[in-house]
């Protein structure tokens, strides 16, 4: 079947897309298609001219359609060429240029062309718009809009309707004194009543701009250039430029001439044809339908829509009923929406509103029937979607009005736990409610490990344990319990330490894996592994069997890893005393090994750093020094102050009892590290009382004991133990202190949370008073342990256990 | 002190049998008591599981499970059968219809939740031993708009072509369409820890969905807006220039005719047409363009299950590659998979356009290549046949299919406007239903076959991230239950294609395809058993043994000729109904966290019905008000498809203008009665997510 022949003439909003349209509904197959466009460019979105005027739109980017886009579609355009008459007998249409072309559905989509009002002074002897004066219509007024701002310093915008005032704040965002002059009392009189209408008047004044209200515009001023505008009351005001945006009327020259009926626009019937030629057919701002023109865009492209459903037969009985209008200013900083009419025809007619003037909030509603007849919303961007589709569509209102006036959903609200209902759901990985949550707690469980559990609570995504755990607060009133795995001393193993040691040495189990094996069902949790060796350790003395995985790597190979892959060695010095032939040592030993730093360490010690990993072993034989411990969960050092020696101030002698605690408890395995200090006197210089365990000689020749302390990420000063009268007795109580820790302590418990969970009161009854009857078994514990010291570094450590225990990985560890 | 020194008992670790996320999970005891926890070592859920999860196994010795065959009477009703019985009435009447109306008469309908193996079989089976082109499965129900989005835009589709990690370390992420917290909860830790870190989450959505009350901003968009939202994000990210041009240059093609698409949805028009405000639609584009460095975009079911599903995709994923997302750390585009196999269950040829590898069957290179593995002649394979409900419309009628096969789906509940398609099965001369329930599907089979379930069977599943698990068995399957691989076996030996079937083991037939993937889009053929245990998971593709798999896609290029990105055209159109007069109100469907799917596993189950014991439909307190409605109500709804009956739930959470329903169940209850079968142009997706309704009372 031969083509049709579809010509349309214009190629704004309206004919490019119903051309778009007809293509999307396989029109291509059905017409050869012609457009002819006016202006020398592919089809742009006018929408967007007064985001290009005010910079938030790239020229560029408004482009709907480029001109290749008509290339691909096999649509012949005709652009800058304009259309100037209709044979309709001959179905043909006359061009600039001599064109003419044959049609066999013709389009006509002219669009409107601004109203011009009769001002003196406004042309050039041309008849156009004279320098300095434009109108607000074409990408090119835009454009030779802005190239003109630089110039001058004061605008005059005439005509404060929707697109005078997008003007207006487009040309104040690009740095002008704006004046809006409008005929009326108040800004937008067609869609807004005077109360909003001032109110937009005071927005915008904020914003900068003047307005000149009820004034009519009789005379443009200057000779070359604009200098000012001059009212009718006589009053002037100056600027260099000046923006017509008056309104529009309907372009219809094409129409006229062709003798079609035309009106204020072309008069078309509800098939959207003429109503004096069925093949000629008008949609867009030139289209007059039922007494109605539409300077929008939604009812355009609903024609088009409409028009393309018949023209390719897709739907060959649709037809146009007229729109319902609405809008939304696009004036930045400024929400307005408006929809419908502005006033109610009668008192039938409901009229809500509400409104704040010191926001600048401004809503109104007119219902009519149950229905949006009409709306203003202004200062409120968040009511607007709900309303204008509710006026799209049609709606039928909800009772409460008010509902429309505001936001569909508030934004998110606080949970507040005792006013929840027991149906929330708390959890929604496992679907459980406040309600159960709180049975759960009533039925006796008590804390947040025993609540998870029983109602699976937390055990998905874990994001609602807050929730839980402040619900479990409420309900228990105060009775809130420790989980029992907070006492485990591993995750791993479902038992508290004593437990565990109990069970260790009443199953004789020496190895991590047995303990796995006997206690947790088999199941290996690599998480636990070295805290189990560390209380296995500090049970079973040298009867341990070590298990190389059980250890991190620092353990491992007796050194501590740093950042790029080397290690550490700090050779223990008792005291903080060394001698020449050790700082020699030192010095050679950092020198052959290319040591990247020598630091003295905060422990009165001295670090080798850098040194790789197949090096340790021969470096420790080299240093022949014992090993400092630096790496490991383990007693480190003991500070000291200079002692009695010396000081003018000593009380008692702080470097040998500092010496004789460094030799007892070298090498010993703690649930975390452990650091110690003595000072002399109170004066404190060896900073005893932030340590694990510290020693002050006080007045009396006796000596205070402090433990729990901290200096490191946490900062706590120790309690006092305890105040006893010989080094021999602070050895003794220390031990027990130790030991019990060692016995009790959480893996990775530091003494600082130790001390602070079981009291020091309480630390007091055990030690001091032996209220539980264990001073005997930890003063022979702990001597097991001290019988057990050996020195890695000299013994097992420095001879490979495995061939790469001290064999450098390609890739350096972190961490 | 307790201790407990008796032998421990046996743990299998395997997966949880419902959604794509694929929990790892350890399970011990007895089938009748078996316990699951969590597997903490399995990389994706790390331990976490949901209700549905926790409770899985009491599906396993459910006293509803189906222990022998079903076989209808010339009384009407379905009475326990030999599996002899009940394999010589589907021999007899597979013969009959083929012998009457030709081979093409005979169909297969198969489902997301097999297993690779199960997936792979069905379609051998129809291709091979029924020669039918009538196959198709769920997942067309499910992923096959995301799918064809992806294909289009990036040559390849596999859900996320990142692992789930990734969301962790994401800046901003844009979630369309997904209530994951209760549709995948486990997941939820990722973007926990991604809020956590300082990143920002951005949910659209119709409701305020446990997910979306998550959000740092949600867009609570008109149902069927989808691609008008996404055009006015894109909108404002090229008017703040926001977007990466050279990654646009460099990387991909057609920019411009997206660009001029986007062009008309400035954003005061998109909030009229989406109903989300401006101001949101500006900072929710400043958000993700902002973030370019380090920005998603994921979409799920309400994006894609439209008529105009991948046009909805394809307008998230032109934003993707705008801001220069895909194939950057911690970035992209992906899809959440729904069905515990979504991924696995579309790419080895069950479905009904494609071949395993994801080759398509009217390739004749890929029909060269698969004929070969499975030694027929070319030939001898039937062309693409119709999409999932167009099969489904067709049963029983003239010149259609007379006989149908359904493994591993509900259709009377899952499909669209069930009321017809419980018709068009009643008209069928013979339904056979495999499955371990009575589900409604089954109800209406002539023969009906116990099957295995998850914990009873071995295979591969591939999750939403495209990795590779496998799938343990923990127990014997329940006496007198089957797996499909040994009722296909025996079928295909009856029919005298049994040489073509001969496996004796799921690693066998993975083996196969294997093969038969080799080369294809998604090359499985350096994966094996052993290889997925070692590791736990392999990302496809995989194509040679020493190959580590891909965790991360489109680091260098894209799967296309030109080794670049597509942008696509991408306008929003109006929904195939939208409310009118008589039907005023807008019906979306979903899930709820403690159901799954047609419910056929999740109704049974005690905990789970205590949850979600009956569908509810969610209303605004506005138009409950306006309807007199009150909560727990009884409400019946109306669609120009049928009616349905649900309790009335008052959510403040929902837009006024609409109505949200899961449809996880039958009969009366059933979602999908209402629902509209308009199918998208390109996926033949139905559309689930849209329909004008009214309430009747």
């Amino acid at each position: 079947m031969e083509k049709q022949k579809l010509v349309v003439i214009g190629n704004g909003m309206a004919g490019a897309r119903l051309v778009e349209e007809v293509l999307n509904r396989g029109g291509g197959e059905q017409f050869d298609i012609s457009v002819f466009g006016e202006e020398p460019h592919g089809n742009y979105n006018r929408i967007l001219l007064s985001g290009v005027l005010s910079g938030t739109h790239d020229q560029d980017d408004i482009y709907i359609n480029p001109l290749e886009w008509y290339e691909r579609n096999n649509v012949k355009l005709y652009a800058g060429v304009r259309a100037i008459g209709i044979d309709r007998r001959g179905k043909t249409v006359y061009a600039a240029g001599g064109h003419l072309v044959p049609y066999d559905k013709l389009v006509i989509a002219t669009g409107s062309v601004p109203f011009i009002p009769p001002i003196d002074g406004l042309h050039d002897n041309d008849g156009g718009l004279r320098d300095g004066v434009y109108a607000f219509r074409t990408l090119d007024d835009c454009t030779n809009m802005i190239g003109r701002t630089d110039d001058v310093k004061d605008a005059v915008v005439i005509g404060g309707g929707l697109l005078g005032l997008e003007a207006a704040r487009g040309l104040l965002t690009r740095g002008l004194n704006v004046h809006v002059v409008h005929l009326a009392a108040y800004l937008m009189e067609t869609q807004l009543d005077s109360q909003s209408g001032d109110l937009l008047r005071e927005t915008l004044e904020q914003m900068g701009v003047t307005f000149h209200l009820e004034k009519l515009t009789t005379e443009i001023l200057g000779e070359d250039r604009v200098t000012g505008v001059r009212f009718k009351d006589g009053t002037e005001i100056e600027c260099g430029m000046v923006v017509i945006s008056a309104g529009i009327k309907p372009n219809v020259d094409v129409a006229k001439i062709s003798g079609l009926n035309v009106r204020r626009g072309i008069l078309v019937n509800d098939d959207l044809s003429c109503r004096n030629d069925s093949d000629i057919f008008a949609i867009g701002e030139c289209a007059e339908h039922r007494d109605v023109t539409y300077g929008l865009v939604a009812p355009l492209w609903e024609q088009a829509s409409i028009l393309a459903d018949r023209l390719t037969e897709r739907n060959p009985g649709a037809r146009y009923f007229g729109s319902r209008v609405s809008t939304k200013l696009k004036v930045m900083g400024v929400e307005l929406a408006v929809a419908g009419v502005k006033e109610p025809r009668d008192e039938q007619d409901e009229v809500v509103t509400y409104v704040e003037p010191g926001r600048g909030i401004y809503k109104k509603l007119i219902v009519r029937d149950g229905h949006i007849a009409g709306a203003i919303l202004l200062g409120d961007g968040m009511s607007a979607p709900r309303l204008l589709q509710a006026f799209d569509r049609d709606e039928a209102l909800p009772e409460i009005r008010a509902e429309m006036l505001f936001p569909l959903s508030p934004e998110s609200v606080g949970t507040d736990i005792e006013s929840l209902p027991d149906t929330t759901q708390v959890c929604n990985c496992n679907g459980v409610t406040k309600g159960q949550i709180v049975e759960a707690v009533n039925g006796g469980h008590r804390s947040f490990k025993a609540v998870c559990d029983a109602t699976r609570a937390g055990t998905g995504c874990g994001s609602c344990k807050p929730q839980v755990q402040a619900i479990l607060e409420f309900a228990a009133d105060g009775l809130v319990a420790e989980d029992p795995s907070a006492n485990y001393y591993v995750p791993g193993v479902p038992m508290s330490k004593p437990e565990l040691a109990e069970a260790v040495r009443s199953l004789e189990l020496k190895s991590v894996s047995s303990v796995f094996e006997t206690l947790a069902d088999g199941r290996e949790d690599a998480g636990s592994k070295v805290g189990l060796a560390s209380l296995l350790k500090t049970v079973w003395g040298s009867e341990y069997e070590d298990e190389r995985d059980a250890r991190f790597i620092n353990d491992r190979v007796h050194a501590n890893i740093q950042r790029d892959g080397t290690f550490s060695v700090v050779p223990r010095m008792y005291g903080g005393i060394t001698t020449p032939d050790e700082l020699r040592r030192i010095a050679d030993v950092a020198e052959k090994y290319q040591a990247g730093m020598v630091k003295i360490t905060g422990g009165q010690r001295i670090d080798i750093l850098g040194i790789p990993k197949e090096h340790l072993p021969d470096v420790w034989r080299e240093l022949d020094m014992p090993s400092g411990h630096a790496y490991t969960k383990a007693f480190r050092t003991c500070k000291t102050c200079v002692g009695t020696d010396f000081c003018r101030y000593g009380l008692g002698d702080s470097t040998t009892l500092g010496i004789d605690i460094e030799k007892r408890f070298q090498g010993m395995e703690m649930p975390h590290k452990v650091k110690m200090a003595v000072s002399g006197c109170p004066r404190n210089c060896a900073e005893a009382t932030v340590k694990d365990v510290g020693v002050v000689a006080v007045e009396g020749s006796k000596w205070e004991i402090y433990v729990g302390g901290a200096a490191g990420a946490n900062v706590r000063k120790g309690d006092v133990l305890c105040v006893v009268d010989s080094p021999k007795d602070v050895i003794k109580y220390m031990g027990r202190f130790i030991q019990y820790y060692r016995e009790n302590a959480k893996y990775l418990e530091r003494t600082y949370g130790f001390v602070e969970r079981i009291g020091v009161e309480r630390l007091r009854q055990i030690i001091m008073d032996d209220s539980d009857g264990v001073a005997d078994g930890l003063e022979a514990d702990i001597q097991a342990s001290v019988d057990a010291y050996f020195d890695p570094w000299k013994e097992e450590g420095a001879k490979p256990v495995h061939e790469n225990q001290f064999v450098s990985s390609p890739v350096a560890v972190s961490g | 002190m307790t201790t407990q020194t008796q032998a421990p008992t046996k743990t299998t670790s395997t997966h949880c049998p419902y959604c794509a996320f694929q929990c790892g999970m350890n399970i011990s005891g007895e089938p009748s008591d078996a316990i699951v926890i969590g597997d903490e070592d399995f990389p994706v859920n790390k331990g976490a599981l949901c209700l549905k999860g926790w409770t899985s196994a009491e599906a396993l010795a459910h006293p509803e499970r189906l222990r022998a065959p079903l076989i209808r009477g010339s009384d009407g009703r379905l009475r326990a059968a030999s599996w002899e019985a009940a394999m010589d009435r589907i021999e007899e009447a597979i013969r009959d219809s083929q012998a009457k109306y030709g081979p093409e008469s005979v169909g297969m309908f198969g489902g997301g939740s097999l297993t690779n193996e199960k997936a792979y079989l069905m379609g051998k089976f129809a291709r091979v031993a029924l020669r039918t082109p009538n196959i198709d499965y769920n997942g067309r129900f499910c992923m096959s708009s995301a799918a064809a989005a992806s294909i289009r835009a990036f040559g390849i589709d596999r859900g996320l072509p990142f692992p789930v990690e990734d969301i962790a370390s994401a800046k901003t992420i844009l979630l369309v369409g997904s209530n994951t917290a209760e549709t995948m909860p486990p997941i939820m830790q990722y973007f926990g820890r991604q809020q956590d870190a300082g990143g920002r989450l951005i949910v659209a959505d119709p409701r305020l969905t446990p997910t979306a009350q998550r959000a740092d901003l949600h867009l609570q968009l008109t149902p069927g807006t989808d691609a008008a939202l996404a055009n006015g994000l894109f909108h404002v990210m090229i008017m703040e220039g926001l977007i990466d041009e050279d990654y646009i240059s460099e990387r991909t093609v057609d920019f411009e005719l997206a660009k001029a698409s986007a062009g008309s949805y400035w954003p005061d028009r998109v909030e009229r047409i989406t109903g989300v405000p401006e101001r949101q639609i500006v900072r929710a584009a400043r958000m993700l363009g902002e973030s370019r460095s380090s920005a998603m975009i994921l979409t799920a079911r309400g994006a894609e299950q439209q008529a105009q599903g991948v046009n909805n995709t394809l307008s998230y994923i032109n934003i993707a590659l705008a801001l220069g997302l895909v194939g950057k750390p911690n970035s992209g585009y992906g899809c959440l998979t729904g069905q515990g196999n979504g991924q696995g269950g579309r790419e080895h040829g069950q479905k009904s356009d494609q071949l395993p590898g994801y080759r398509l069957l009217a390739d004749p290179d890929a029909r060269r290549h698969v004929s070969g593995v499975w030694g027929v002649a070319e030939s001898e394979l039937p062309m693409p046949g119709p999409s999932a409900y167009e099969l489904l419309d067709a049963l029983g009628q003239e010149g259609g299919i007379r006989s149908l096969m359904v493994f591993g789906s509900n259709v009377v509940v899952s499909a669209p406007n069930v009321v017809n398609v419980e018709a068009k099965l009643r008209s069928l001369d013979f339904l056979v239903v495999g499955d371990f329930f009575l589900s409604e599907t089954a109800e209406l089979a002539d023969v009906v076959l116990p099957t295995a379930q998850w914990a009873e069977e071995e295979g591969t599943m591939t999750n939403l991230e495209g990795r590779v698990i496998l799938r343990r068995r923990a127990f014997d399957p329940a006496s007198g239950a089957r797996d499909e691989m040994e009722i296909l076996r025996e079928l295909a030996q009856r029919l005298g294609r049994g040489r073509y079937f001969d496996f004796e083991s799921p690693e066998e037939v993975f083996d196969e395809l294997r093969r038969a993937s080799a080369g294809g889009p998604a090359d499985y053929s350096g994966i094996s058993y052993e290889k997925i245990e070692k590791s736990g998971g392999v990302f496809w593709p995989c194509p040679e043994e020493s190959h580590p798999g891909t965790p991360r896609m489109f680091v260098n290029g894209f799967p296309t000729p030109d080794g670049r990105a597509r942008f696509h055209t991408t306008g929003h159109s109006l929904s195939a109904e939208m409310p009118d007069t008589e039907y005023p109100l807008f019906l979306t469907t979903g899930r709820v966290m403690a159901q799954y799917q047609s419910g056929t596993q999740t109704r049974r189950i005690g905990e789970l019905s205590r949850v979600a014991p009956n569908p509810q439909a969610e209303i605004h307190p506005s138009t409950a008000r306006s309807y007199g409605l009150e909560e727990g109500a009884r409400v019946e709804l109306a669609t120009r498809r049928g009616s349905a009956e649900f309790e009335v739930r008052i959510s403040p959470g929902i837009r006024h203008d609409t109505v949200f329903v899961p449809f996880h169940w039958g009969g009366r209850q059933a979602a999908n009665r209402l629902t509209n079968p308009a199918l998208d142009p390109i996926s033949r997706m139905p559309e689930f997510k849209v329909c004008a309704v009214r309430i009747v009372n």
